[in-house]
C-alpha cells in the first residue's frame, strides 16, 4: 500500500521510537534491581581468599600518618597478643580486617575496642596504586596483607555496621554489635563513604566551583577572545551575519512553543462560560492581551525571516540543533552540574510521572508529524475507489491514536 | 586579583615558554585529547594534522554522547562543515576544503579557536561528560535511609550509586576512576584559563599566516541546497500557525468585548477605576507568567541533575526545587498536548474533506469529533 521509500522511513521512525522505549525500560529495570539489592539485607560476602595484587588497585595511597598509626596499633596488638590469652587473640584477629582466612576467627563477633582506631587502621588498607603492595607488620603469627581490592570479610570486625569498601567507611562509635546481616533501613544513616571517594568527590566539586567562578570574572580573556573574533570576521572578507541559522532555529522553536501556549490559553478563556461582569471584563482583557502577544511573536518571525532571506544560511545538518551544542554566547548558567531538590516521596513520584508523561507526549507529537508528512500526501494522491478505505485507516491513525474508526456509508441512490 | 595580574604580566613576558603549557592544558581538556603537536603543525597548515582536527571538531560539534555512532571520515567532514556554517562561521575557505579530510589543518585550527572564543565551549563539553555520583532515577528509600551520613552537608544523604559503591567496592572502583579522570580534565581546564591570553596571542600569528581571503563569491556545495529548505519550512509553518492563531484571537476578543459592552449598557453597570486597574494588573501578571513559561523552557531538568531529598526549604547552595520543576513540566506537557490535538484536528478536517468529496459516501467520524 505504501511506496517503498515511504514505508522504509516510517518503519525506521517507529523502530527508533520502540527502541527508545525499550532502552528506558531496561534502564528502569536495572536501577530497580540495584535498589532492591541495596534495600535488602547486606550479607557479609563469604570468606574467600582475597585476590592477590594483580587486581585493580584501589586508589589513594595511605598517608604517612596512617602508616604510623597502623604501626602503633599493630605494635599494641602484638603486645596484647603476647599478654593475653586465646579468646582475646580471637577478638583481635577478628578486629584486624585484612586477615587471611586461615585464621578461623573472621566471622566471630568482636568488641570494637577502639572504633576510632579501627577506622583509621582500616583506612590504611587502601594500598597504593601501583601493583606492589606494601606489607604491614605482623601481629604475632598473622600476616596482614594490604590487599588492593577491599575484601568483604570485614564484617568480621567488631563494627558490624562497617561495610566492606574502598578503605572501609568510618562508622560512628555507636555501632552496635549485631547479627551478621545488615539492612539499609536500620543502619543506613551510620554509613560513611570511603575517604578516598569523599576526597575525590569534594575535589570534583571544588574544581567545578573554581571553573564557574573564573568564567564569571575573566574580563581580560573575554576581551582577548572578542578581539580574535573580530579579526577572524574582518579577515574573512564578509560582513558579519546578524544571526546564525542555529540561533534562528532556536528562536523559531521558542516561538512555536509560544504559539501553542497562547492557543491553550485562548481555548481556556473561550471555553469558560460567561461569568459575572467583572470576570468577563478580565476575560476580554486576557484575550486582547493574548492577541497582542501573538502579534509580537509574528513581528519577531518577520524579522527572522528577513535575516534568513538575506543570506545563504545552511541549516543544522541533522535536522535539529543538539542541546549540547556549544552555541555562541549561549547562557552559561546551565553548564554547571546542578541539584534537583525534592521534599517528599510524593513529590518525587509526581516529578517522575510528569517527566515520563512529557517524554511520551513529545514522542507522540513527533510520530504524529512524521505520519502526517508521509500519509496525507498518499491519501490525497490515491484515486477514488481505494481512497475511502485509506481514509478510514489513516483517520484512525492520525486523529485518534488508533483508538476508533470512522464509519463510511455508501449511500446508494434508491431506484 | 593582584596576584593574577602579576602572573599574567609574568606570562606575557614569558609568552614563548608558556605556550606549550597552554596548548597542552587545552589538549587535556578537549574530548579526543589531540596531541599538542597537532596544533603546532596546524599553524603551518601541514596535512598530517588535518584528520585529528576533523575528528575533534566532529566530537565537539555533533557528538552528544558516547553512544551515538560515528560516521566514516568523509561524512564527518561534510557534517562538520555544515555545522560550522550553521553556527555562522565566517570564513569561506572552510567550504572549499576537500572532503577526504586530508587538508585544511590551519583552517580547522582557526575554526576550533573561533568556537572557543565564543566562550562557553569548554564548560559545555565538561558538563556533557560529567560523571554522575548522584541519582537521576528515583531512589527515594535509599535517600531516606541514608540521611545524615554524607560528608557533603548540602547533600545530606547518599545516592544509590554511592550506596552501591559501599556494598560492592570493586564495582565502585570504576566510578572512582572516572571521577579522577574528570578531575584531571577540570584541572587542565583551570590551567587553560590561566594561560589563555598566550594562546590568543599565538592564534593571532596563525591568522596572520593565512593568505588573504578573496571576498566570498564561491558557489555553495549543491547538497546543501536540498536541505536548506527545511529550516525555512519550519519558519513558514510557525508563521502560518501564528497567523491563524492571531486571527482567531482577534475574532474571539472582538466578540467578547462587544458582548460585554452590550451587557454593560443594558444593565447600566459601570466599572470603577480601581476595579479597572486591579483587573488590568491581574491580567498583566498572568500574561507575564505565560511569557515566562515559553522563555524559560530551558529551566527544566535536563543535563546532569543530582536528586537530593531535602525536607527543609532552606538549603544553601541552591538548586532547582522539585515543585518548580513540576510546574514547568506541567506547562510543557500542556503545550505539547495542545499542539497534538490541534494537529489531530487538522488531519481530521482534511480527511473528512477528502472522504466527503467522494460521491455517494456518508462519512461519520467517531464520536467526539
Amino acid at each position: 500500500m505504501l511506496p517503498a521509500d515511504s514505508s522504509r522511513r516510517l518503519v525506521a521512525e517507529l523502530q527508533g521510537a520502540l527502541d527508545a522505549c525499550a532502552e528506558q525500560e531496561q534502564q528502569l529495570d536495572q536501577s530497580l534491581r540495584v535498589c532492591r539489592r541495596l534495600l535488602g539485607t547486606w550479607k557479609p560476602a563469604g570468606v574467600p581468599e582475597p585476590e592477590p595484587s594483580h587486581e585493580d588497585p584501589s586508589p589513594g595511597a595511605p598517608s604517612p600518618q596512617d602508616l604510623k598509626e597502623l604501626e602503633l596499633l599493630t605494635q599494641a596488638l602484638e603486645k596484647a597478643v603476647r599478654v593475653r590469652k586465646s579468646p582475646s587473640k580471637t577478638a583481635e584477629r577478628a578486629k584486624v580486617p585484612n586477615q587471611k582466612p586461615r585464621t578461623k576467627a573472621p566471622t566471630a563477633p568482636a568488641p570494637p575496642q577502639a572504633p576510632g582506631r579501627t577506622s583509621s587502621h582500616t583506612s590504611v588498607t587502601r594500598p597504593t596504586r601501583s601493583s606492589h603492595q606494601p606489607k604491614v607488620l605482623t601481629t604475632g603469627h598473622q600476616e596482614h596483607r594490604l590487599r588492593p581490592a577491599q575484601e568483604r570479610a570485614t564484617l568480621g570486625t567488631g563494627a558490624r555496621a562497617t561495610k566492606p569498601s574502598l578503605g572501609d567507611p568510618q562508622v560512628t562509635s555507636a555501632a552496635p554489635r549485631g547479627p551478621e546481616v545488615f539492612t539499609l533501613k536500620e543502619k543506613g544513616s551510620l554509613l560513611r563513604l570511603p575517604l578516598a571517594f569523599q576526597k575525590t568527590v569534594s575535589q570534583n566539586s571544588r574544581l567545578w566551583a573554581q571553573l564557574t567562578s573564573t568564567q564569571a570574572s575573566d574580563t581580560e580573556e573575554a576581551a582577548a577572545r572578542a578581539r580574535f573574533l573580530q579579526k577572524m570576521q574582518a579577515a574573512s572578507g564578509r560582513a558579519a551575519p546578524g544571526l546564525s541559522m542555529a540561533q534562528v532555529e532556536a528562536e523559531v522553536g521558542t516561538l512555536r512553543r509560544a504559539c501553542w501556549l497562547l492557543r491553550l490559553h485562548m481555548n481556556n478563556e473561550t471555553a469558560a462560560a460567561p461569568a459575572d461582569w467583572v470576570q468577563e471584563y478580565r476575560r476580554v482583557l486576557t484575550l486582547e492581551g493574548l492577541q497582542t502577544m501573538a502579534g509580537q511573536c509574528l513581528r519577531r518571525l518577520q524579522e527572522l525571516r528577513q535575516a534568513v532571506a538575506g543570506q545563504q544560511l545552511d541549516p543544522w545538518p541533522l535536522g535539529k540543533p543538539p542541546q549540547a551544542c556549544p552555541c555562541r554566547g549561549g547562557a552559561d548558567a546551565n553548564w554547571k552540574p546542578q541539584l534537583l531538590l525534592y521534599s517528599s516521596t510524593r513529590e518525587l513520584q509526581s516529578l517522575v510521572a510528569h517527566q515520563l508523561h512529557t517524554t511520551m507526549l513529545a514522542q507522540q507529537l513527533h510520530l504524529q508529524k512524521v505520519l502526517m508528512a508521509e500519509l496525507l500526501p498518499l491519501v490525497r494522491g490515491t484515486p477514488s475507489p481505494s481512497r475511502l478505505a485509506l481514509c478510514r485507516a489513516v483517520h484512525s491513525l492520525l486523529c485518534d491514536g488508533g483508538q476508533h474508526f470512522p464509519v463510511a456509508l455508501r449511500d446508494e441512490p434508491a431506484d | 586579583m593582584g596576584r593574577r595580574r602579576r602572573r599574567l604580566e609574568r606570562q606575557a613576558g614569558a609568552g614563548a615558554e608558556a605556550l606549550p603549557e597552554a596548548i597542552a592544558a587545552l589538549s587535556r581538556t578537549l574530548p579526543t585529547r589531540p596531541n599538542p603537536e597537532t596544533f603546532r603543525r596546524a599553524k603551518f597548515d601541514l596535512p598530517e594534522a588535518a584528520p585529528a582536527l576533523w575528528r575533534l571538531l566532529f566530537h565537539v560539534l555533533l557528538r552528544e554522547d558516547d553512544g551515538t555512532a560515528v560516521p566514516y571520515p568523509e561524512a564527518q567532514v561534510r557534517l562538520v562543515k555544515s555545522a560550522l556554517r550553521a553556527h555562522g562561521y565566517p570564513r569561506p575557505a572552510l567550504t572549499q576544503l576537500p572532503e577526504d579530510g586530508s587538508q585544511g589543518s590551519r583552517e580547522l585550527l582557526l575554526a576550533l579557536s573561533w568556537l572557543l572564543a565564543g566562550g562557553s565551549l569548554l564548560g559545555r563539553l565538561l558538563t556533557r561528560t560529567h560523571v554522575l555520583t548522584g541519582d537521576q532515577m528515583p531512589m527515594c528509600e535509599i535517600h531516606q535511609y541514608t540521611q545524615g551520613c554524607h560528608s557533603n552537608q548540602s547533600l545530606g544523604h547518599l545516592s544509590a550509586a554511592e550506596t552501591e559503591l559501599l556494598r560492592d567496592p570493586e564495582a565502585g572502583q570504576q566510578l572512582l576512576w572516572r571521577l579522577e579522570r574528570e578531575n584531571g580534565r577540570l584541572e587542565a581546564a583551570l590551567e587553560w584559563r590561566r594561560l589563555e591570553p598566550i594562546f590568543w596571542q599565538w592564534m593571532d600569528t596563525v591568522l596572520g599566516a593565512c593568505p588573504q581571503c578573496p571576498s566570498d563569491t564561491g558557489p555553495q556545495p549543491t547538497f546543501q541546497a536540498a536541505i536548506s529548505d527545511r529550516g525555512h519550512e519550519e519558519l513558514e509553518l510557525v508563521t502560518r500557525e501564528l497567523q491563524a492563531l492571531w486571527q482567531e484571537l482577534q475574532l474571539a476578543a472582538e466578540a467578547r468585548r462587544t458582548a460585554w459592552e452590550a451587557q454593560v449598557q443594558i444593565q447600566g453597570l459601570e466599572l470603577s477605576t480601581p476595579q479597572v486597574l486591579v483587573s488590568e494588573a491581574m491580567v498583566e501578571r498572568q500574561l507575564a507568567t505565560l511569557r515566562q513559561a515559553w522563555e524559560q523552557w530551558g529551566a527544566l531538568p535536563h543535563g546532569p541533575h543530582r536528586l537530593v531529598r531535602c525536607e527543609s526549604r532552606a538549603l544553601p547552595g541552591g538548586g532547582l526545587w522539585g515543585t518548580e520543576a513540576i510546574k514547568a513540566l506541567r506547562s510543557k506537557a500542556a503545550c505539547l498536548e495542545a499542539e497534538l490535538h490541534w494537529l489531530q484536528g487538522q488531519c481530521q478536517q482534511e480527511l473528512a474533506g477528502l472522504a466527503g468529496a467522494l460521491p455517494e459516501v456518508v462519512w461519520i467520524p467517531p464520536h467526539g469529533h
